[in-house]
């Protein structure tokens, strides 16, 4: 657990864009996280056409930065949503996508101003994106960032 | 059915008309700000809370029944908002803040909020019938009020619509459907019925579908995919004359001559603001109600929101009806809060819309019907790839995005979306917005930054 319920000191990540290196290793931890064995080597060699990443590395010559979901205050994604699949946790303020309510409608993706949001189109066409790896301490693609080019802490600080 | 504390004769501290996306933003914003008032909902449906948007897909088969509700069962309890289901309210009282229904019941309120949504045009077709039946004496035309006794014909905005469709379509064995306007509503019924495997046949008084938010390049691909499924468009036209047989539809001829036979008929040729509940009332209205940034009407404590209002355009920057979902949200919890005591404004709106035909998805917002301008104010770029069904066009006035539409490449559109709504000059990266990786790193560098540093900040 990260806070309390009702706790409105909420954990984000920040992007520090002149410390990334463009290695997409935190698109690779992402994938990994998100596949069905969540097993480096077995993911790569079965499932990695299946799974996709839910952050995304842009470059431009020497420019890099890793982008996901913002877990927007208000974010425009959750009012967009027409089947009540996209939703913002009134306590952790964490903007998820219930993929069993998901119509694949993509009114988020054209919502979204960040670009953070993709087309699943493996089994039902559904909206992919960044849960902010609610069941780990720290999300995945911060953890295995190499060089702290994402960072993981309360928005107050 | 009454759910919730409806019957008290006290008045009601949020009386609400209208329970799909704005009416149910609205409550959700007062309960932010006030935990005890008394909110009621009043709505002439007999379903409760289900998104209308998803009316095509579960017509579709692409979601069950029990999937088209938005929130659970037990949201008005655990809410403590009163629903009043079968309401139809038939005239308001702004003089003595009470309003009346269909069933006899008044109501008084305190403050209002009128989320009443748009109503279906039925405009009116000459009627013939076959065979036996010409001796009875039939109605010569249809329109609004009678389309219902004929067997097959619909409109489609409600879940009764829905049901009633799939239940005709399953008793009659239909197979083949003519849809009356190719605007949103018919391509949404369109999608549906070509997923299930239907002929359909649409038929558009404009010189093409979509005419309102496509191009002719974009209306192409979309018209081509329809038509090379075996599919029907007749455009530039429409039905002059509907037979039917036994009380049921059996075919139309078109304004051209052309006969076809059909099914079943999907009247989709609009959507109109349903504002004859304010006659008498005070209340100003053009198209829609007439609304403040606050959601407030001209009449004192009653508000409006959601597609039954006229709201800013701020591409146009003039007040007008955009009946789409995320605004009748966004509306919805502006009034909400406004009229919990709050002081949240409308900051205004553009029309945007996303449809996904035959596996090709598509996104359009803004003004996109717009012809570059000599003087250079106005730029249009395009970038149509024929062979890969896609095509792309950005629309430029005084260096600010103002119109976009994707077909077939949807990925990252919001970016677009973002840049429209905060009106960025984007004369420094007009050579990279048709890039392929186009991204937040080609932003210009001020807004990046309000993007990327912080938290989710609002945009």
């Amino acid at each position: 657990m990260r806070g309390k319920p009702g706790d409105e000191a909420m954990k984000r990540i920040f992007i520090k864009e002149e410390y990334c290196l463009g290695c997409r290793l935190c698109e690779i931890y992402c994938q990994v996280k998100h596949s069905k064995s969540k097993k480096i080597i077995k993911a790569f060699k079965e499932e990695l056409v299946d799974v996709l990443p839910r952050v995304l590395v842009e470059e431009i010559g020497h420019n890099a930065f890793a982008i996901q979901c913002r877990h927007c205050v208000d974010a425009p994604c959750v009012a967009a949503c027409i089947s009540g699949a996209m939703q913002k946790n009134k306590n952790t303020g964490v903007v998820t996508c219930d993929e069993e309510k998901c119509v694949g409608c993509w009114s988020c993706i054209m919502a979204c101003p960040y670009g953070a949001i993709k087309r699943d189109l493996v089994g039902r066409k559904i909206a992919s994106k960044c849960d902010l790896c609610e069941d780990e301490d720290i999300p995945v693609c911060v953890k295995n960032c190499p060089n702290e080019a994402l960072e993981f802490r309360d928005t107050g600080e | 059915m009454d759910k919730g504390n409806i019957m008290s004769n006290d008045s009601i501290d949020y009386l609400i008309i209208g329970n799909s996306a704005s009416g149910l933003a609205a409550a959700e914003s007062i309960r932010e700000l006030d935990g005890q008032g008394r909110i009621v909902i009043l709505t002439e449906e007999e379903y409760e809370n289900y998104s209308k948007p998803l009316i095509t897909y579960y017509l579709a088969g692409r979601i069950s029944a029990g999937r088209i509700y938005l929130k659970e069962e037990s949201f008005y309890r655990e809410n403590n908002i009163g629903l009043l289901t079968g309401a139809r309210v038939i005239s308001i009282n702004t003089g003595n803040n009470s309003l009346k229904t269909e069933d006899g019941r008044s109501f008084e309120y305190i403050r209002l909020l009128i989320a009443s949504g748009g109503k279906p045009i039925v405009p009116e077709i000459r009627h013939s019938t076959a065979g036996k039946e010409r001796k009875k004496n039939l109605e010569r035309y249809i329109d609004g009020s009678n389309y219902g006794n004929i067997g097959g014909i619909f409109t489609l905005t409600t879940l009764k619509d829905a049901i009633a469709i799939k239940e005709y379509i399953g008793k009659n064995k239909i197979d083949n459907i003519c849809i009356l306007g190719g605007g949103l509503i018919g391509l949404k019924s369109a999608e549906a019925f070509l997923e299930t495997g239907m002929k359909i046949t649409i038929i558009e008084l404009a010189d093409r579908i979509l005419a309102a938010t496509f191009d002719r390049e974009a209306s192409g691909i979309i018209e081509n995919t329809i038509r090379s499924a075996g599919n029907g468009i007749y455009t530039g036209n429409t039905i002059e004359e509907i037979f039917t047989d036994n009380g049921r539809i059996s075919g139309c001829r078109l304004k051209d001559g052309s006969q076809i036979e059909c099914g079943m008929l999907i009247i989709a040729v609009g959507v109109v603001p349903g504002i004859s509940i304010t006659r008498g009332t005070g209340i100003k209205t053009s198209r829609g109600i007439l609304v403040d940034d606050h959601m407030k009407t001209s009449v004192k404590n009653v508000y409006a929101s959601g597609d039954v209002v006229e709201s800013m355009d701020i591409l146009l920057g003039e007040n007008r009806n955009i009946a789409i979902w995320p605004l009748a949200v966004r509306q919805g919890y502006v009034a909400g809060n406004n009229m919990a005591g709050g002081e949240k404004s409308y900051s205004g709106g553009f029309f945007m819309n996303s449809v996904e035909i035959l596996g090709i998805p598509s996104v359009s917002m803004g003004l996109t019907n717009v012809e570059a301008s000599g003087d250079g104010s106005v730029e249009v770029k395009k970038e149509l790839k024929t062979d890969r069904r896609q095509y792309k066009k950005v629309v430029i006035r005084d260096n600010r995005i103002s119109g976009l539409i994707m077909v077939g490449n949807i990925e990252r559109a919001g970016i677009y979306a973002g840049l429209i709504k905060n009106r960025i000059d984007i004369s420094g990266i007009k050579q990279d917005i048709f890039r392929e990786d186009f991204g937040i790193l080609h932003l210009p560098s001020n807004y990046r930054k309000h993007l990327v540093v912080g938290e989710g900040i609002e945009v």
